[in-house]
């Protein structure tokens, strides 16, 4: 069955591509920095809890303090992401997700459950007594079994080569596990994660105006992970790199001077920030980071690209210009980031108005 | 069709979407009222100086937060995913025209979850004025997604100027949006109240706890007026159709409807109860049966909404099943299976016509109907269909119904789709046991002697066929009663019609002669027609053997209402009994014997549709499981009590409502005269299929049991919708008379069906309008047209069972009985309709065909005086 028959037809856009592969790419960046931290805490949680069953130490109590934070910023800021990938990437993506569609169904149900535990680990941490440990390996196995289900779904969606396996199993039940790629990319995400989670624990050992000798046990405990898991990341990242198939890896290669500088850029910049790790200078690895995520948020794109070009691009979905809604969110979006700013900063005041009583 | 179609059975129908989108618009609307709960509550803390108010409005935000976090945010994402995965098609039309709607909502939802935070961790650390500022825009947040979301929902089911201009602000702003807005504002501060219920019941301290109990009880009582005035406004803004199908012809809303009006006062009453003193423990679990109340009222709104919009999942441009309206036409002409993309058996065979029919299922029906699942259960709905029956009533859906969208693909996918239900969901594959017939050998004609015979006797029956219903226990539409005539002629050159000093005696054959062994009709003809009867006697008094009635004015003898049913006395099926009839002196002496059928049939075609076996002998007789579903259906949709007035002992004759001009012992009533009814509502389901639509309820399959569409009209290869027109137009003529005799019920009838052929259906009274033979026999002419509609005899007197030639004698003495004109070909026997004139001439053809003149005046004539062009040889010989 020739599977470009398959791929169903886009329906018009509001405006010019472009705008939604901005949207597309600034949310998806910045749902990765806050999925990372999330997905990274509760690793590492784990691994804490683990390790100290009878009694987690501070900084284990403060990750559990901020998972649901993190969780419902995640789930928030993919939202975004979610929606422009629909408008640019729908036909691929719909059809993926209902190939697995119990699975990508049980996402939610996931997602609420460990959701739900990581406020009961904090809220009932001491009632919870021996329970704990189970809790949080269902609370962070759930999250790690999303990133599963996410990364069968999106390197699905890029195989309409493997779409015909419908025919014989119509019930949803499908994966993407034939796939080379779909298990370093799942690992490379889980690493980045707990790098990025390993920072998050380091700064807040910076913010949290705790003794400097707490202060600096946190950086330590924090860049331990961040430099491990970013050494790991190494050797994954390149497992990752070399399952591409070979048409699309030689865009990295030298085929492409856009591709190729992008990768180089992005791995130098990993090894700047794994350097500047070791060195436990914590903002510039922190810089570096960010940078290097951005790099490979765009590198992921370029993948996505060169996966579908034989099939589609963006560009050729067709205009039905209609732009006053788009003006619309921009604006919304000043005066909600603007609403947003306020509400903070009223926060961060809270209690240090003199005079004032808080009731 | 664009997208693969992901295969549930019990979970088809929507059940996911049902489950996800109640449960998450419940608890998303308390997160809207809610947030305008806190901030008052908070308010009302400072105003009074309660510190116990603040305390429960800080622990009251901490229920809020952990249910509308976890439950409510997440859901909502949940709903998301569930759209994309049942009805990509919709879900991308949406997302691609409302992107930046979606967008704007996204923003508001992050600005609702920064406040929500923040409230919650600085209540009593943060300044009580900017506090309040923090409440106030998470509920303003929280308010502002339900506008905009409500702005996408509310297209899906009132679109507006959106079908015609596609701009986003007509579809947005469409005719429901406000009223629909409003609805739900005030739901949600009600739902503020119910749930409040719950963290209130659970104050410790008495008299706080009756005084905030009694709080959330004004929240959820002060709106519900408005509450009530705004689904009032919303109802309204329906268009005019939409509403009429949710209110007046959707059996399956009924239900969520009638719950919907019951919830209202029980919600009420329930706040006015939580006003009580009454103690804690008694409390609390009255607060969660009220949640839960409150539940199923906003899941009966739902779904009525859902509900109302079908066919469509966008009004008016997309049906249910991704279906565009103006593509259908072509998918049936191309084939459904050719023109998806994702369908594997492009072509379908014997081997894989089961799974076709599965393929065609996920397509066209699973959307809103389950296999074995709580929705729209496909299994239920298709229980009583044979494959005939339901092939014929898919090619109907949707129209009438108005809320399912039209079969798109070809004869041989709508076949294999019935395969798949009837064959595989039913798992009636078993053969059908063979019918048990009596067909017997060629009668004995009674001898005629052309030189010394001084008499020439002929008889005939009115109808071609007299069909009766035998599950007399349950309904009738006609008591059993066939009619004979016969008429005496003492032959001579100028032949004489005897009606005097001659007694004519008629006896139908002994096999047939114990009707009341076999069918419960005098049981219960009281409750039918009115009287009792003694067993095997007809409505007019007459058994099965006796003497004819003497004419009072003219010659013909009768003897009607004869009460015959077509089972043998061995139960076997023989729709075409004998009678002998006999004309003798008074002293006693015969004059002539002639022999002739009295076709009855009892294989009505209801099984088809309203179950499957037959009652009598595998071939005909509605069984009374049928004739119960006949029932049942008529009570669904016609709001009657039928089913318990059967089981009661009080079985009705349809007539009894559905009165027409032929009774003439009543005036015509409401109803539709019956005629006009059944056609008219069964043309919306079995139209569209030529004669294949007639004989899907009338005996005349000519693969059936009866094959009564026998006469010479069948021979030369015209079928009903030659003289009666598509079943459409058919019931349109008499609809049209209903109409104009003022009856309401016909205009919906009407609009429903399409005419087929004529642009302007001439109206028709039932029984006593029909085709006019002479509109094609053109002054008994041979005919130059073979087909005529529309032009009716002007009266009953016009009919051909009710004139006669130039000089007196009835049609059908000579030609037979309609659909079973000379020669009559029938399936018990050749010539088992032609005795007479195969008596009287030799020949199977109208009596005096073919220069037979001699046969009464024992001559050649040479004057056309019967009628003209009746000199001459018959036209089409066998």
């Amino acid at each position: 069955m020739d599977a470009a028959a398959l791929i169903p037809l886009p329906d018009t856009i509001p405006v010019s591509w472009g705008w939604f592969q901005l949207l597309l790419l600034l949310t998806f960046f910045l749902h990765l920095l806050c999925m990372n931290m999330m997905l990274g805490s509760a690793v590492i949680l784990l691994v804490k809890q683990l390790r100290h069953p009878a009694q987690l130490p501070p900084a284990g109590r403060e990750l559990a303090g901020h998972l649901p934070f993190l969780i419902a910023f995640a789930v928030n800021l993919g939202v975004a992401p979610l929606l422009f990938l629909q408008v640019l990437y729908g036909q691929f993506i719909y059809t993926s997700s209902i190939l697995m569609g119990v699975y990508w169904l049980a996402v939610v149900a996931i997602l609420i459950l460990a959701y739900g535990g990581a406020y009961l680990y904090n809220l009932k941490h001491d009632a919870l007594g021996k329970r704990r440990n189970q809790l949080i390996i269902l609370v962070t196995g759930g999250l790690v079994a999303i990133a599963f289900i996410f990364s069968n779904n999106m390197s699905m969606m890029l195989r309409p080569d493997t779409w015909p396996r419908y025919f014989d199993q119509p019930g949803g039940t499908l994966l993407n596990l034939a796939d080379p790629t779909l298990l370093p990319r799942w690992l490379h995400f889980i690493t980045a994660a707990v790098a990025t989670g390993g920072l998050y624990l380091a700064a807040g050992g910076r913010w949290r105006r705790l003794e400097p000798a707490a202060a600096a046990a946190r950086v330590t405990e924090g860049m331990h992970w961040f430099v491990g898991a970013t050494s790991v990341q190494l050797g994954i990242g390149t497992w990752f790199f070399f399952s591409l198939p070979d048409h699309i890896r030689q865009l990295f290669t030298g085929t492409s001077t856009l591709h190729t500088g992008l990768l180089l850029t992005g791995c130098l910049a990993a090894l700047i920030s794994l350097g500047l790790g070791l060195a436990k200078r914590l903002w510039p690895t922190i810089g570096a980071t960010i940078a290097t995520i951005l790099i490979m948020v765009l590198i992921r794109d370029l993948v996505r690209r060169a996966y579908l070009a034989p099939y589609f691009s963006p560009d050729s979905l067709v205009v039905a210009p209609q732009y006053s809604p788009m003006v619309i969110f921009w604006l919304a979006l000043l005066l909600g980031l603007g609403i947003i700013a306020y509400m903070l900063r009223l926060a961060l005041n809270a209690g240090k108005e003199s005079g004032e009583t808080p009731s | 069709m664009n997208y693969p179609i992901w295969q549930l059975d019990y979970a088809g129908g929507g059940l996911l979407i049902a489950l996800i989108a109640v449960f998450h618009v419940y608890i998303s609307h308390f997160a809207i009222g809610g947030g305008l709960f806190l901030v008052l509550t908070e308010m009302k803390g400072y105003r009074e100086d309660s510190p116990a108010i603040l305390a429960y409005t800080r622990q009251h935000a901490k229920f809020f937060l952990l249910l509308s976090m976890v439950l409510g945010g997440m859901s909502g994402v949940g709903i998301w995913f569930t759209i994309a995965l049942l009805n990509p098609g919709a879900t991308s039309l949406l997302i691609h025209n409302y992107v930046f709607a979606w967008a704007v909502e996204w923003v508001f939802f992050l600005g609702e979850i920064v406040a929500l935070f923040i409230y919650y961790y600085t209540f009593g650390t943060m300044a009580r004025r900017q506090h309040l500022q923090i409440g106030w825009l998470y509920f303003i947040f929280a308010w502002l997604s339900l506008f905009v979301i409500n702005g996408i929902i509310s297209f899906m089911l009132t679109p507006g100027e959106w079908l015609v201009t596609g701009n986003f602000w007509d579809g947005f702003f469409n005719p429901g949006f406000w009223p629909a807005l409003f609805f739900r504002t005030f739901l949600a501060m009600m739902l503020a109240g119910l749930f409040g219920f719950i963290t209130s019941t659970s104050l410790q301290d008495d008299r706080f706890r009756e005084n905030m109990v009694r709080y959330c009880g004004l929240w959820l009582l002060t709106p519900f007026y408005f509450f009530l005035a705004a689904a009032y406004w919303y109802i309204h803004s329906l268009p005019e159709p939409t509403r009429d199908l949710i209110f007046n012809r959707m059996p399956e809303l009924v239900p969520f409807i009638k719950a919907f009006c019951w919830i209202s006062p029980v919600i009420f009453l329930g706040g006015l109860l939580m006003a009580i003193r009454l103690p804690g423990r008694v409390k609390r679990p009255l607060a969660g049966l009220l949640l839960l109340i409150g539940l199923v009222y906003m899941g009966c709104f739902e779904f009525i909404r859902e509900g109302g919009r079908r066919p469509y999942i966008i009004h008016g441009h997309t049906y249910s099943n991704a279906i565009r309206p103006e593509a259908v036409e072509k998918i049936s002409a191309t084939g459904l299976l050719q023109s998806a993309k994702w369908a594997k058996h492009k072509e379908i065979t014997e081997e894989n016509q089961l799974a076709a029919g599965r393929e065609i299922f996920n397509l066209l029906c699973l959307p809103c109907h389950s296999i074995n699942g709580p929705l729209n259960d496909i299994v239920q709905l298709t229980a009583g269909y044979s494959v005939a029956g339901l092939a014929t009533r898919i090619s109907c859906i949707g129209k009438g119904d108005g809320y399912m969208p039209p079969f798109a693909g070809n004869d041989v996918e709508r076949l294999a789709l019935t395969n798949f239900i009837v064959k595989e969901l039913h798992n009636k594959n078993k053969q059908q046991a063979a019918a048990h017939l009596f067909r017997p050998p060629p009668p004995t004609i009674p001898p005629f002697d052309r030189e010394s015979d001084d008499y020439v006797l002929l008889a005939w029956t009115d109808f071609g066929i007299h069909t009766i219903t035998d599950s007399d226990a349950d309904w009738s539409f006609r008591p059993p009663g066939s009619n004979l005539y016969a008429l005496l002629i003492k032959r001579d050159p100028t032949p004489e019609r005897v009606s005097e000093r001659v007694i004519l005696t008629y006896m139908v054959e002994s096999s047939h002669a114990d009707p009341a062994a076999r069918v419960k009709f005098w049981q219960y003809a009281k409750q039918l027609i009115g009287r009792d009867l003694p067993p095997n006697t007809g409505i007019f008094g007459k058994k099965l053997m006796g003497i004819m009635n003497r004419p009072l004015t003219g010659s013909i003898f009768e003897a009607r209402g004869l009460p015959l049913l077509p089972y043998t006395e061995n139960n076997a099926y023989q729709p075409y009994p004998l009678v002998t009839i006999t004309a003798m002196t008074p002293a006693g002496k015969i004059l002539a014997t002639t022999r002739t059928v009295l076709p009855v049939s009892t294989e009505v075609g209801c099984k088809n549709c309203h179950g499957d076996t037959w009652r009598m002998a595998e071939a005909a007789g509605l069984d009374s499981k049928t004739a119960r579903n006949v029932l049942a259906a008529h009570d669904k949709l016609s709001n009657t009590r039928l089913v318990a007035e059967a089981a009661a002992g009080r079985p009705v004759m349809c007539q009894s409502c559905h009165r027409g001009n032929s009774d003439r012992n009543r005036a015509p009533g409401k109803q539709l005269n019956l005629s006009a009814a059944i056609h008219g509502f069964h043309a919306i389901l079995l139209g569209d299929l030529g004669a294949e639509s007639c004989y899907t309820c009338h005996a005349a399959d000519p693969e059936g049991n009866t094959r009564f569409y026998r006469g010479i009209h069948k021979e030369i290869g015209l079928d009903c919708t030659n003289c009666h027109g598509p079943l459409e137009d058919h019931a349109l003529s008499l609809l049209l008379a209903e109409q104009a005799a003022g009856k309401e019920r016909a205009d919906f009838l009407i609009k429903a069906l399409e005419a087929k052929s004529s642009p302007e259906v001439q109206p028709r009274q039932a029984w006593a309008q029909q085709p006019d033979c002479l509109n094609c026999h053109e002054n008994f002419a041979p005919p130059e047209v073979d087909t005529t509609f529309n032009q009716w005899t002007s009266d009953a007197t016009q009919l051909f069972r009710n004139r006669t030639d130039e000089v007196g004698i009835p049609c059908g003495a000579c030609h037979g009985a309609p659909h079973a004109l000379y020669p009559a070909t029938n399936f018990y026997g050749k010539n088992r309709d032609n005795l007479v004139p195969l008596q009287y001439q030799k020949q199977p053809y109208p009596v005096g065909a073919n220069h037979q003149c001699r046969v009464c005046h024992r001559q050649d004539m040479e004057d056309e005086m019967h009628h003209p062009n009746s000199l001459r040889r018959f036209r089409n010989p066998r």
